[in-house]
């Protein structure tokens, strides 16, 4: 797993345990409740009694808790600082000289802080505790594509190769004196470059790939069978049902109750 | 005669893993380079033009979830939308030939930003409060400023770099497309949109 | 085993043929190598026995290929796999990048071929046995040496007990240590399994030691067919591309000079070399 690239933190909690699919049930279950939840403070409310319990269960609170104040904190500030200085026309509740944080403002973006935080969070737990192919096996195993499954998989493995095929090209092309600092235009035309190169020599293997991929039968007709059974506890489908229902009720509850 | 069946090809099928590689190792590059693009779709596009607007679009939507899940940049993934629609925009475009000329691509890649700076605006309004939590949040604060309500100043700053930057990409795609060898390119889908006699050679 | 009969193809949008009525048979059991310039058709006739052409490459072929008694242009790919595996050169592109260790990528193949489970099992562990690779079995298939990835590759192939082995030019991006164990590996398969291995290669040290037979394609044709020690001492070898071993270059320098035997023939491995040498400086 160190090769690919995922967030996945192998532990022995209950929560590792539990097929991914229920995860998956949890995890936009949170989503979906943390961009209707209404009011002020219910995402807030959801983050500290869902997704945070959630997280101590599973033995990841430290990287979630690290991870979704790195992401969220640019955002909280952006939005903090413009919808709540420059509101307009809106009402001043503290003062700095000329300018001043306005009411409806520092409101917008409380909420909208708590927004992002549950839509951050609810994606990093679950791929905190996922991984990435026992998803797609157990997707694999009620039907999901086989060959959408084939490149979500591939993708997290390869990406890591390109990422240092890029830091090789510009290596080689700054070694030939390709500018990538200075004036706007300059480095914007530095881009062709070091873009062009780099797609150019990842194509090359894409006609090898999929000959690799057909020699091993991959296109055969028929049902496919996996190495290792994804098992699950016997409450698991019931609980995915009754999130999923709790997800829809949750959305119709605020279109109905919030309009 | 273009089908689902013959776009969603082997080929194709490697081709996407690949195009979301080529997405994200260039998007990161741009990054650390500090310039001022995004430069995160010229998979997306490729595979448009090479494979059709569905597989385009495909590749689009999964590229922003796994940038999302990959903890890469999270904040990508809610607009997976947006980048379905660019990836089948720009297969779309294909289909009429636009991507046999230079300024018909670029031109194709205006019009596709323009486009996605339409769809993510309300996106960034509602999940991200109508900033992006980067410099380019300049632009929304001058447009709050002089009294633009959330909505337009988030598409006021989508506008300010979403064309630009997808005009960039789908130029660059056109470049690709014109190097790459004939025998190659001829195994793909939906290359007879772009095949033309000033193809390189072998 | 394998069976060409008048083959004569040509790539989609291509006008020159790859393969000039070609017509070969290659017995089961059989360790053929195939050498020649670059773009002699070599890696052509590969795919053609694999049954990659016509059904991957399309195009038009002529004449019949006939694999483990089946014809390659009536069965379906998926039916050819399960009596040719094909390794070629870029070991990285050869691994499926689905799976995590290198057990699960061994049985990457069999999942794909609904074998049973526990029959799985079974075969990922016969396999790695066979190739030599059950320390690497839990490792992530990515994080390996060159050599290390292409016995990886090898293997996959193998689980899937085909009955032919194709090897295009399988060591040209490895070290010399990988190269061996590619060489190594091969041969043991064929000593042990009745495994029809047809492998195109540069190295044709390796060759001379290794292959049953060695035949030479150019420009789309066969030139030579033969075994080894006399095929690659032949005199047309350097028009056609071909080049010698280094035995064989010393070994007629060494005669020009009246340092080798003039009636014997020119070696093509180490042991013909000394053998000879030791012939003329010892009497």
């Amino acid at each position: 797993m160190s090769e690919a690239l995922s967030l996945y933190v192998p532990r022995a909690s209950g929560v590792h345990r539990l097929n991914p699919l229920t995860k998956l049930a949890l995890a936009g279950f949170l989503l979906v409740a943390g961009l209707a939840a209404p009011g002020l403070w219910g995402t807030y409310l959801l983050f500290a009694l869902g997704v945070l319990p959630l997280a101590l269960l599973a033995q990841v609170s430290r990287e979630l808790l690290r991870m979704s104040f790195r992401v969220v904190l640019p955002f909280a500030i952006s939005v903090f600082l413009i919808q709540g200085f420059l509101w307009p026309g809106g009402t001043p509740v503290i003062g700095f000289g000329p300018v001043s944080l306005k009411q409806e403002g520092l409101l917008f973006a409380t909420a909208a802080a708590g927004r992002i935080l549950m839509v951050v969070s609810s994606f990093l737990w679950f791929a905190l505790t996922t991984r990435p192919d026992t998803l797609m096996t157990a997707l694999a195993q009620r039907g999901f594509p086989a060959s959408l499954a084939y490149i979500i998989v591939s993708t997290i493995q390869i990406v890591p190769r390109f990422q240092s095929r890029a830091a090789t090209i510009l290596d080689a092309q700054r070694a030939r004196g390709l500018e990538t600092g200075g004036r706007f235009l300059q480095r914007v035309r530095a881009v062709f470059p070091l873009v062009v190169p780099l797609i150019l020599s990842s194509l090359v293997d894409v006609e090898e790939r999929a000959l690799a991929i057909e020699a091993r039968a991959f296109n055969r007709p028929g049902p496919k069978t996996s190495l290792f059974e994804i098992g699950e506890a016997r409450w698991e489908p019931a609980a995915r049902w009754g999130l999923l229902a709790a997800a829809i009720g949750v959305i119709a509850a605020r279109f109905i109750l919030y309009r | 005669m273009p089908s689902l069946k013959r776009d969603f090809s082997t080929l194709t099928l490697v081709l996407i893993p690949v195009a979301i590689a080529i997405n994200i190792a260039v998007g990161q590059l741009i990054y650390t380079l500090k310039i001022p693009l995004y430069l995160d779709s010229i998979g997306t596009v490729l595979v448009g033009v090479l494979a059709g607007p569905w597989a385009g679009a495909l590749t689009g939507l999964l590229s922003n979830l796994i940038w999302g899940l990959t903890g890469l940049n999270v904040a990508y993934a809610p607009f997976a939308a947006v980048a379905a629609v660019i990836g089948l925009l720009a297969g779309l475009f294909s289909e009429s030939g636009w991507m046999r000329s230079l300024w018909k691509s670029v031109l194709s890649g205006l019009i596709t930003g323009l486009v996605a700076a339409v769809i993510s605006a309300p996106i960034s309004a509602y999940v991200f409060g109508g900033v992006t939590g980067a410099g380019t949040d300049v632009v929304v604060a001058f447009f709050r400023t002089i009294g633009f309500g959330i909505l337009p100043s988030s598409f006021a700053q989508g506008v300010s770099s979403d064309p630009l930057d997808k005009a960039v990409s789908f130029l660059v795609v056109w470049l690709i497309v014109r190097a790459l060898p004939m025998r190659f390119l001829a195994r793909f889908p939906r290359a007879e949109n772009v095949q033309e006699t000033g193809q390189a050679a072998a | 085993m394998i069976s060409l009969r008048n083959v004569t193809y040509s790539y989609p949008a291509m006008a020159a043929p790859a393969l000039k009525d070609v017509s070969l048979e290659i017995p089961a059991g059989q360790f053929c190598a195939v050498v020649g310039a670059n773009g002699a058709g070599k890696s052509t006739l590969a795919f053609a026995i694999a049954g990659f052409i016509p059904h991957f490459y399309h195009g038009r072929l002529e004449g019949d290929v006939t694999v483990d008694g089946k014809d390659t242009q009536a069965a379906p790919l998926h039916d050819l796999v399960l009596s040719v595996g094909l390794i070629f050169q870029n070991p990285f592109n050869q691994i499926s990048g689905t799976k995590f260790t290198v057990r699960e990528e061994i049985a990457f193949g069999l999942e794909n071929l609904g074998i049973a489970r526990e029959e799985m099992l079974a075969r990922v562990e016969e396999t790695m046995a066979l190739v030599g690779i059950e320390e690497l079995a839990d490792r992530s298939p990515l994080a390996l040496s060159g050599g290390q990835m292409q016995r990886v590759a090898i293997a996959s192939v193998l689980a899937m007990r085909p009955k032919v082995l194709v090897l295009d030019e399988p060591t040209s991006q490895l070290d010399p240590v990988g190269s061996r164990e590619v060489f190594t590996t091969v041969r043991a398969l064929v000593a042990e399994g009745q495994m029809t291995v047809v492998m195109i290669e540069h190295k044709l040290e390796w060759v001379a030691v290794f292959a049953d037979r060695v035949i030479v394609l150019s420009q789309g044709t066969v030139v030579a067919d033969g075994e080894p020690g006399a095929i690659l001492t032949g005199e047309g070898l350097l028009e056609q591309g071909v080049g010698q071993t280094r035995y064989t270059q010393a070994a007629r320098r060494a005669r020009q000079a009246g340092f080798w035997p003039a009636d014997r023939r020119l070696p093509v491995t180490l042991e013909e070399a000394a053998a000879g040498f030791g012939e003329a400086n010892g009497g």
